[in-house]
Order: C-alpha cells, then sequence, then structure tokens
C-alpha cells in the first residue's frame, strides 16, 4: 500500500513505538452521554500488553525511547487524540495550538512528516490541514511546497490509477483550501478535470463506457470532499460550486445504472438491485439532503474555524493544473471483449464497500445516512493503514472522532469486507483479527454485536452467497476458537430437526467440523453440551479406517508385508517391483492400488509430517500405479475411504498428492463429481474443499510463475545492460590507437585488452543464462496455462452434466424455474424486523419451541431444489472467484456453455464473470 | 525515506525479531536478511498436545502451506510445544505473523515470529530435559502446562510420539531428512545437541551414524549448553539468561 507502511509489514513490532504510546487512547470529543463503548485506559492497557507480551522489551514507561520530552513528531502523530502527550485534553484547539507550538521551530523539517500524517491517518485530516495553515502564516514558502508535493502525488496517483491515493488526496487538498493554504478555484478545477474526464469515459463516441467504474469513481471522489469542504466552497465559489454540481447530475443522467448481481452477498437482493440506487446513486441522494441541512456534518471535525482569524491572512496558492488518465477507446469490437474489459475496470476501480444491512433498522445507530457514509470511510481507512498493527489498529478503530456510537455500523462494516466479492482487501483472517481484538477492546458493548451479526447471518444463511458462507464458517469457527468456544448452541439445537440439507443445519455442522479441527474432538463435545441434540451433527471422532485389521481381510498379508519392506527401508524401485510381481500380475492393478494407498496411509496416518514423509519416499511408487485418470480416481475412492472419518486428512492426502504430481487436477475434478460425491453437494463442504483447493493450487501455481517470470524480466534487463556495458568498454578500449613510430598501434595493454573482453564475453554469456531462464519458465507457464484451461473446460462440463439432469425444466413460457420460495424470502425479511433473539431468555425453552417451530415451518425447500441451489450457488463462486483466469479462455467455454445449455446454470456462470445477462 | 513512522519504530529491521538465534552462521545483517526474505514461521508456546493438523487449519488460513516441523523433546520424541511452518509465498509468511501472532491456539495464546529458515536438527528441544528452554525456566504458574496440570479434557488426549510406529525405522527423505524429523530409538544425554549439518553420509548407514552421533557428542560435550532467549518473557530473571541476552545483543 503505503511505503511507510510497507516498510514495517514485516516486522511484527511494527508501530512498538506508537503501540507503547497508545494504551491511554480514548474517544477525543465524545459526547457525555456515551459511555459503555469508550475502552478504557485499562482495557486498552491490557489489551496492549496481551498483544506485545512476547515482544515486550523491559518494562518501559511511554516515551522512554524519545527522550524526556514528546517529540514534535509524536504530538503530531497523536494530534486529535485523547492521549497523555496532550495532558489528556480533548479541546481540538488545544491540541493544534500545543503541536503547532512545538512545530514550527522544526517546519523545514516536518513538511514530509504532516503530508505523511494526513495520507495515513485520513481520518485526522482537517487537524493536519489546520497545522499546515498555521505554519503557512510563518513561511509562505512552507504552504507552497506542500501545495507543490500534493500536486505531484495527485498526479501520479491519477496516473497509477491508485484509488485510495487519489481519494485521500483530494480529501487533504479540500481541507487544505479550508485553511486557507489552496484557493477554492483551484478545487473547483480539479473537481471539473474529473467531472470532465467522467463525462468523456461515458460517451459512446469520445469514450469508451466500458470504463464507467472509473468515471464512477472520479465522481464518488469528489461527492465524498463535500462532507469536508462543501460549506466553504459554497460561500467562496457559489456560482463554479453550482457549476460542478450541475455537471454531477447530468452525469448521473446519462451513466447507466449499475447492478452487479456477481457481488451481491444475498442472493435474494439480486432482484432488487435492478431497482434500488446503487453506490454512487445513493452517495448523490446523501450529499443533497446535506446541501439542504446546511452541510452539517457530525462526524467530521472543522477545527479551521477555531483559528479561521488567524488563517484568513495566509496566502492561498493555485494547485497547477492535474490530468485524468485516457482510457483507450472502444473500438467496434465484439460484446465479449468489451464485457471484459469492463470487469477489468471494475476490479481496477472497485466499489469501496458494499453494504452488508445485518441489523434491522431499529438496531443500528441513529445517524445522518451521510453520517454512516464518512464513518464507513474512517473505517476502512483504518483498516487500510494499520493492517498488521493490531493494537494501533483497535483502538482507531474503536474511537474514532465522532460524537456518537457506532458499534453496530462498525460490525456491518467489518463483516461487510469478510464477505466482500470478488475478494476482500486483505484476508479474511485479518478481520477475524480485528473482531477478536475489538471484542477484547470493548468488552461490554462488542461481544453482543457481534452475536447478533452471526444470529442475523444465520437467519438468513440459505440465503447468502456460497462463497460467503465458507468464508463465516472459517471465520466463526476461528472466532470462537480464541474465545474457549463458548456459544449459546442451544439456541441452534432445532437445527437438528431440520433435513440433512438444510443450510442453517449444514452451517451448524460445518462450523462444527471447523472447530473440531481447530481444537479436538472431545473439546468441542463438551462445548455444546447445552444442546446434546447437536452431537449428531458433530464429525465422526477421527480415526483411520484401515482396511486389513485381521488376517481374515483379503489384503492382509500383502499389506503386512508391504509393511515390512518399507520398515526395512526398502527403495520405492524395489517395492515397485515387488507390487508388479505379488500383486498385479495375481490380482489386479485396481486391488493393487487398495493395498498399496491403504497401507502407505496407515504408516503415514500419525501426522501431516508423516503423510508427507511417506509420500516423499513412495510417491513414485503409487504414480507408477496410476499412470491414467481412471486410476488416479480408483486412488483418489481409496484415499476418501481410508480417511472417511477425517475429512481434513482426505483433503490434504489429495492436496499433497497433486503437489507431488502423482494426480491431476483432472482427476480430482472427476472425483468430486462422481456420483457419491455429488449426492454431498448439498450437505456437506467436503467434495468442495477439496475441489477449492484442486483449482487454487492450479492457481497458485501460475500465480508463482508469473512472478517469477516478472522478476527474470527484471534480470534479463539488468543482464542486458550489464553486457552491452562491457563489449562497450572493451571495444572503446580495443580501437583505442596511439601512434608509435609513425604507425598507429593498440593503445591498451594486451592484459587488460583480455580482461575486458574476458568480462564481455561473461556478460553476454550471463545474459543468455537469463534469458535462456525466463524462456524456460514462459514455457511453463504457457504449459500452466494450457493445463488450467482444460481444469476449467472440465468443471464447466461436469457441472453442465449435472446441473443439467437435475435442474427443473424451462416452462413452455420461457420463464426459468423458480427453486427459492418466494414467500420464504419475505418471511426472512419480515424475521429480520423482530426484536432479534440476542434479547431473549436463553434458558426460556418455550421461547426455543416457538424458534424451531417457525424456523422447521419455515424451511421448505425440497432436496432437489436445494441441491440445485447449492451446486449453482458454487457454480458463481468459482467463476467469480476465477474471473480473470477464465475470461481469456470464454471463447472455448461458450462452446461449453452452448445455447441449448439450461439457462440457470448460464445465468449463474455469466453473474459471476460479470457479464450483462440481458442478451439472455 | 525518512519517515515519521519510521522514526517512531516502524520498519525497523533490528526490530524484525527480538530473539537472536545462535546457531546462525552469519552477522546481524545477514540475519536480519534472512528473516526478510524468509518464507518459515516459528511458533511458539504451543500446548504439548497441539497437532500439526491443528496447526496446519489455524495457519493454512494465511496461505497454502509446505511443511510444518515440530519441535520435539528430544529424549521423549514427542512435542515440546513450538514449530515451524513453512509457506510457498513471502506475502504468506507475513501474513502469518501479523494475522495470527498474539491469537490462541488450543487455548493458548501462540507466538508467531519470522524464522530464518528451518534445518535439520532444529526440531529439537534446546533445554537440558530435552524440552524447550522457556519451560526448563518458567517461574509463573501456568495451567496449561502438561506437567504441572491434569486437565480432565487433556489428560485423555494423546502425545503424537514421533519416535515409534513404522516411520521411526526409516528416515524421511533428504530436505530436513537425513537424519530423521522423528528421530530414532537412541536416546540421549542431556547435553547432547544435534549438530550434523555437513554430514554428508547417506541415510541408510545407519550404523555408521551412530557411531558418529557418539562422536561428536563427545567433541562438543564441553561446550556451553544451549540456551534459547526467545522464550524468554520479561520478568523472569536468570543469571544465566541475563548472560544470553548480553550476547545476543
Amino acid at each position: 500500500m503505503s511505503d511507510l507502511l510497507n516498510a514495517h509489514l514485516t516486522s511484527p513490532f511494527v508501530a512498538q513505538f506508537i503501540g507503547e504510546l497508545l494504551p491511554a487512547l480514548e474517544t477525543p470529543s465524545r459526547s457525555p452521554q456515551r459511555s459503555s463503548p469508550v475502552p478504557s485506559v485499562s482495557v486498552l492497557h491490557s489489551l496492549g500488553s496481551l498483544l506485545c507480551a512476547p515482544n515486550r522489551s523491559p518494562p518501559s514507561s511511554p516515551l522512554r525511547s524519545l527522550g524526556s520530552m514528546s517529540s514534535w513528531r509524536t504530538l503530531l502523530l497523536r494530534v486529535g487524540d485523547k492521549c497523555p502527550e496532550y495532558g489528556g485534553a480533548v479541546d481540538h484547539k488545544e491540541h493544534i495550538e500545543t503541536c503547532y507550538g512545538v512545530l514550527w521551530r522544526e517546519f523545514e523539517h516536518s513538511k514530509d512528516e504532516i503530508s505523511e500524517c494526513a495520507e495515513q491517518l485520513p481520518h485526522k485530516i482537517p487537524f493536519y490541514g489546520v497545522l499546515v495553515g498555521l505554519i503557512n502564516l510563518e513561511d509562505e514558502d512552507f504552504g507552497k511546497n506542500i501545495v507543490d508535493d500534493l500536486h505531484c502525488k495527485l498526479q501520479e496517483a491519477l496516473s497509477s490509477e491508485n484509488c485510495d491515493k487519489i481519494r485521500i488526496l483530494l480529501r487533504f487538498l479540500t481541507v487544505l483550501m479550508c485553511s486557507k493554504v489552496i484557493l477554492p478555484s483551484s478545487v473547483i478545477e480539479v473537481f471539473e478535470t474529473l467531472l470532465s474526464s467522467a463525462a468523456t469515459i461515458i460517451d459512446e463516441d469520445a469514450g469508451n463506457p466500458s470504463w464507467q467504474p472509473c468515471a464512477d469513481f472520479y465522481i464518488t471522489c469528489i461527492l465524498s470532499c463535500l462532507p469536508w469542504g462543501g460549506t466553504e466552497l459554497i460561500e467562496q465559489v457559489p456560482d463554479e460550486f453550482d457549476r460542478v454540481i450541475v455537471g454531477i447530475q447530468s452525469y448521473l443522467s446519462i451513466r447507466k445504472h449499475s447492478q452487479d448481481t456477481s457481488f451481491i452477498v444475498f442472493e435474494a437482493d439480486e432482484d432488487k438491485s435492478a431497482k434500488e440506487k446503487d453506490f454512487v446513486e445513493d452517495l448523490w441522494d446523501h450529499i443533497q439532503i446535506l446541501s439542504t441541512n446546511g452541510w452539517k456534518v457530525d462526524s467530521v471535525p472543522r477545527p479551521h474555524l477555531s483559528f479561521e482569524e488567524q488563517l484568513v491572512s495566509g496566502k492561498s496558492y493555485n494547485l497547477s493544473p492535474i490530468s485524468c488518465p485516457k482510457q483507450s477507446a472502444s473500438s467496434s469490437r465484439s460484446t465479449i471483449s468489451r464485457e471484459r474489459e469492463n470487469y477489468e475496470a471494475k476490479l481496477k476501480y472497485p466499489q469501496r464497500l458494499c453494504r452488508l444491512h445485518i441489523f434491522p433498522s431499529n438496531k443500528i445507530e441513529k445517524m445522518q445516512p451521510i453520517d454512516r457514509f464518512i464513518v464507513e470511510e474512517y473505517l476502512l481507512d483504518v483498516l487500510l493503514f494499520f493492517n498488521g498493527c493490531r493494537k494501533e489498529c483497535a483502538s482507531y478503530m474503536a474511537s474514532l472522532p465522532v460524537p456518537f456510537r457506532y458499534e453496530y455500523l462498525m460490525a456491518e462494516t467489518i463483516f461487510s469486507q469478510i464477505m466482500f466479492l470478488p475478494q476482500p482487501p486483505f484476508k479474511p483472517i485479518y478481520y477475524a483479527l480485528v473482531i477478536i481484538d475489538l471484542c477484547k477492546a470493548l468488552p461490554g458493548a462488542f461481544p453482543a454485536v457481534v452475536a447478533g451479526a452471526v444470529r442475523s447471518l444465520f437467519n438468513r444463511i440459505g440465503d447468502l452467497d456460497m462463497e460467503c458462507r465458507t468464508r463465516l464458517i472459517l471465520w466463526f469457527s476461528h472466532h470462537l476458537s480464541n474465545f474457549q468456544y463458548f456459544w449459546p448452541w442451544e439456541e441452534w439445537a432445532h437445527v437438528k430437526d431440520l433435513p440433512r440439507w438444510a443450510p442453517q443445519r449444514v452451517f451448524v455442522q460445518e462450523v462444527l467440523e471447523r472447530e473440531v479441527r481447530l481444537s479436538y474432538w472431545d473439546k468441542i463435545k463438551q462445548s455444546i453440551e447445552n444442546a446434546p441434540e447437536l452431537e449428531e451433527l458433530l464429525p465422526p471422532k477421527s480415526v483411520s479406517n484401515f482396511r486389513y485389521n485381521s488376517e481374515e481381510d483379503h489384503g492382509y498379508t500383502l499389506s503386512k508385508e508391504f509393511r515390512e519392506m518399507v520398515r526395512g527401508r526398502k527403495t520405492a524401485r524395489e517395492i515397485t517391483s515387488w507390487v508388479e510381481e505379488t500383486i498385479i500380475q495375481i490380482h489386479s492393478s485396481k486391488f493393487a492400488i487398495e493395498v498399496v494407498i491403504q497401507t502407505l496411509l496407515d504408516i503415514g496416518s500419525k501426522s501431516f509430517t508423516h503423510l508427507i514423509t511417506v509420500l516423499e519416499r513412495y510417491g513414485q511408487v503409487i504414480a507408477k500405479l496410476c499412470t491414467d485418470q481412471n486410476m488416479q480416481v480408483l486412488l483418489i475412492d481409496e484415499v476418501s475411504s481410508y480417511w472417511k472419518n477425517n475429512t481434513q486428512m482426505t483433503a490434504i492426502a489429495i492436496d499433497r498428492m497433486m503437489g507431488y504430481r502423482i494426480i491431476s487436477n483432472l482427476a480430482i475434478v472427476s472425483w468430486v463429481f462422481s456420483l457419491s460425491n455429488i449426492e454431498q453437494f448439498h450437505v456437506s463442504d467436503r467434495p468442495w474443499e477439496i475441489l477449492r483447493n484442486a483449482i487454487n493450487k492450479t492457481y497458485n501455481r501460475i500465480a508463482d510463475l508469473r512472478k517469477e517470470i516478472q522478476t527474470l524480466k527484471k534480470s534479463v534487463l539488468l543482464a542486458e545492460d550489464v553486457a552491452v556495458k562491457a563489449l562497450k568498454e572493451f571495444e572503446a578500449a580495443e580501437t583505442r590507437l596511439e601512434v608509435v613510430d609513425g604507425q598507429p598501434v593498440q593503445a591498451e595493454k594486451p592484459g587488460r585488452l583480455k580482461r575486458l573482453k574476458g568480462y564481455a564475453e561473461k556478460a553476454k554469456d550471463d545474459e543468455i543464462a537469463v534469458r535462456e531462464a525466463l524462456e524456460a519458465k514462459d514455457a511453463l507457464l504457457a504449459r500452466a496455462l494450457e493445463e488450467n484451461k482444460s481444469l476449467f473446460v472440465s468443471l464447466y462440463k461436469s457441472f453442465a452434466n449435472v446441473l443439467t439432469e437435475r435442474l427443473p425444466p424451462v416452462s413452455a413460457d420461457g420463464a426459468f424455474p423458480k427453486l427459492r420460495d418466494e414467500e420464504d424470502i419475505d418471511s426472512m425479511a419480515i424475521d429480520l424486523e423482530e426484536p432479534s433473539t440476542m434479547e431473549m431468555d436463553h434458558d426460556n425453552g418455550r421461547k426455543d419451541d416457538r424458534n424451531s417451530e417457525k424456523v422447521t415451518h419455515r424451511y421448505s425447500i425440497k432436496e432437489q431444489d436445494q441441491w440445485c441451489l447449492c451446486t449453482l450457488g458454487y457454480v458463481k463462486a468459482f467463476s467469480r472467484q476465477y474471473a480473470t483466469e477464465i475470461w481469456p479462455h470464454l471463447e472455448t467455454l461458450e462452446a461449453v456453455f452452448g445455447r441449448d445449455i439450461h439457462p440457470l446454470f448460464r445465468k449463474a456462470v455469466f453473474a459471476g464473470l460479470c457479464r450483462s445477462t440481458t442478451e439472455m | 525515506m525518512a519517515s515519521l513512522f519510521k522514526v517512531a519504530g516502524f520498519g525497523d529491521p533490528a526490530k524484525l525479531s527480538v530473539y537472536r538465534d545462535k546457531r546462525f552462521r552469519g552477522n546481524q545483517e545477514e540475519y536480519e536478511r534472512a528473516l526478510q526474505a524468509s518464507t518459515t514461521v516459528y511458533i511458539g508456546n504451543m500446548s504439548f498436545y497441539t497437532t500439526e493438523e491443528q496447526v496446519y487449519e489455524l495457519f493454512s488460513r494465511a496461505g497454502e502451506i509446505k511443511k510444518i516441523i515440530m519441535g520435539l523433546d528430544k529424549n521423549t520424541k514427542t512435542p515440546c510445544g513450538f514449530c515451524f511452518v513453512l509457506y510457498y509465498s513471502r506475502e504468506d509468511t507475513e501474513d502469518a505473523v501479523k494475522y495470527i501472532s498474539g491469537t490462541m491456539l488450543d487455548d493458548r495464546p501462540i507466538r508467531v515470529d519470522f524464522d530464518w529458515g528451518f534445518e535439520e536438527g532444529r526440531q529439537w528441544g534446546r533445554g537440558r530435559s530435552g524440552g524447550q528452554v522457556r519451560d526448563e525456566y518458567r517461574t509463573d504458574y501456568d495451567p496449561d502446562i502438561l506437567l504441572l496440570v491434569q486437565r480432565e479434557l487433556e489428560a485423555q488426549r494423546e502425545l503424537v510420539d514421533y519416535g515409534e510406529g513404522a516411520l521411526g525405522a526409516f528416515q524421511p527423505p533428504t530436505q530436513y531428512g537425513k537424519h530423521g524429523v522423528y528421530g530414532d530409538s537412541h536416546r540421549h544425554g542431556r547435553d547432547y545437541r544435534k549438530r550434523y549439518r555437513e554430514d554428508e553420509q547417506s541415510a541408510s548407514e545407519m550404523s555408521r551414524r551412530t557411531s558418529s552421533y557418539e562422536s561428536r557428542r563427545n567433541s562438543e560435550h564441553d561446550l556451553r549448553p544451549e540456551k534459547n532467549p526467545r522464550f524468554r518473557e520479561s520478568g523472569d530473571s536468570d543469571d544465566e539468561d541475563e548472560d544470553d541476552r548480553k550476547r545476543c545483543r
């Protein structure tokens, strides 16, 4: 992300310094009525020591490393926070004065630091703006430098399409205008540049409407600045400001409503999205309301007002003009290539937030919609910039400078990131950590909010995108593992009376499965002792299922003999010939697989390492046995049978075998789509986990190769450079002549010439070697991409086959069959408005009864329909996750999708790839 | 970049790890470079009962795992509270450190650090009794620690014995393998340490190896027993350890 944060990402001790400063952090400018969510000093302190315990250097007082006095740097960082550096004061004016008091003497050095703070603590930009304004009064060059610097960075961010940077720098720009460092006309000019670029992009003739996401982003940027400087702009440049507003209005009237069913978390919202306002339209509404409210925003501090008298005499500067990168114009290309371009634009200019409405409206904090938007921005920025700094992240999240409570909003925002499609900005485990830390930082408030979110998501689980369901299961099990696995399971005990395929039941079962993996069976059994009914949803106690336990078992003797050979350290080759002679020739290859796999897995059954050791040593024996796909499928069957009671080991064993290239990804796909697995699709994650791993591993191989090729390309350039230089040096020396006795002779000594020649030759050799390495990798990549293509062809074919057999037919009038009961969705929506069960007394059996009755009654989807919903959900999820890899092969795949393919399958694929479904 | 955050202690390579593994051959700079490029993490403060599969489940959430090497008590050949996880990518390695350190695994707050890279021999606990040094010097009461409690459930769990069974009889191939992750049937004295990285003999030459063990054992016999300040918590005090700390600064 940013250089300076990047630098410390490698360190677990990041921000230890800031960390030491933070324990006393509290919310500044907090209204008196707010009490519980404020992280108390002691809580944050204990949080701090918990997080840092292993790394803690000898107990130290804050600031020790800075010497006796809080340095100007510290004060700059901490401005606006309630903290000891400012004596716990909360008055913004006082903060700024104190900070300015030490800063003005250092202003020559502080320019970069102020800019950096503004860029990485964007919720405190107003403070940094005022500080710049005040220093500008002392030294006009300072203001000018800041403005010029801002111009450079903004231009660079626009050119490199760095969305976060553009957004934040524009906010800084607006705030500098409020502090009289930048002329209002300059801000208008920037807005107009963005606006005209946006208008051009969506123009069919002059621009390229595929890039609307970029245009939308520019408009969002302008609108997002207004809460920080709308008042000032309307006061100082009313006509120009109006012009911008009119421009935005006309842009909004031309642009297309964006409806990405691909990125919608709740499937039932798909149909709504066409009617509902999209993100830009929504923000525009909020801004309009704001303008009628006199631009009053609670969530934006306006410290410049306290310094207005001074600031007004400052010299304001023009910002030099900026330019937006030109998006390539659309030529008359195929629909597919235009759609692909649009897809790439969406990835490059993603919508920052897909709001997840988890809580009923009576739960979520009351605030103006624009305040909601701003708090979301604050939270996302803290998550972005404090990734890797646990303490800082939690304390800034918990103590934003806003005068209202926002725990529910905070939970919704974090969950929206966990569920963000196609990929969250960070790995989901990051958000798990943030939630854990916030639960510890705000023990009185946050855990209950998280529990409420879980309940609400659980109620709508059948409606949740399949990918999001998996993420939720992984997050929830991990979360519980950090809180002694405590959960009021009795609330959900009723799911055991639901059919096996009911999404709520599957959810509970999969959470328990993951809990057992993170812990152990007995522990998890104990954790559900309040809901003994749920025991039947626990996975089997994981014991291996070895086939040859008694002498009567066919194969017992062979297996025993095999084991002895392993114990006797026979080589893979020796064993291979033994298998050939003793099993294959007498029995069959299939039987050989059975004996070999059962025995090797049993030898390697003790641990992950035991398994890979066996595979490293005797993988060749298996590989020789299973040269074709059919044999590999039998092999996977055998693995699955040996580990039938342990999904994790099944998945790991298959994954490793693919890693050692004993089995191919195609064999795995083929196995996953075998009948016994297909029957599991809607009742278990087991086949899906194995399929996910296989695709993921294939993808990772490609990603690794791409990275290596990137590096090699750089090395080639470097080597080329060296070779050219060395050659030049040699040639220059060779041609250098001097006149001796009237004759031109070589000026250089032969020794030096020889050496230079040697260098030049070696450099050339090196260059050739790197080039060859690059070519080799390129060839590998080409092969990997080919493999990937066959993988997806095979995957889609398999999906098409199983779905075509099972999807209900399209009715005569062409209407798509409805798998989901419409009433079902409605009733779920109504449930959300009911008071959350969170407030119910859990010991009250009557309520539990009512609950279960309600749920059983409500769940009415037939098995076949649920199977279809689930499988279609995975079609969409896989297509979406690997869309960038699938797009290049789309024409090949079109053949698989074909025209006569079931429209619901087609719809799922299209949705996953973000293709418009209008042509259907 | 002269950065405010850097001055504030961000991104200071000296802080990559407070712990300096004395087995690392090379200077501080090389050590830091190794840490910065490493795709190995060290995990400490684990329960003895925690299995590789539990580690796998948690750590695979940061990325695809290449290997897990369980730290073993060199006498009992059972886990002794630490392990190494090897990833394929650096990014995943960083994420494991960032997101998992300080969280719970098996009801214990584990710590995760960059490690300069596993090599043969490092799986053995370096404490004199065979386990981790930290456990020997531990002064604070830890209700979870193996020898101090008999929690009802824990008592039912089985320690994975890496020294017995079919695998004990053969050594894994190459990599960290010549001498086996699993140990063997030899029981060694308390000052015994494994250091065979330059040993090129083939894995099958069991008898020669045994004698080689013995000779090395003798030659290293009077070396100072190694200790591992990584496991120290501030507040513990121990003269020997103070000495150790000075030496690694």
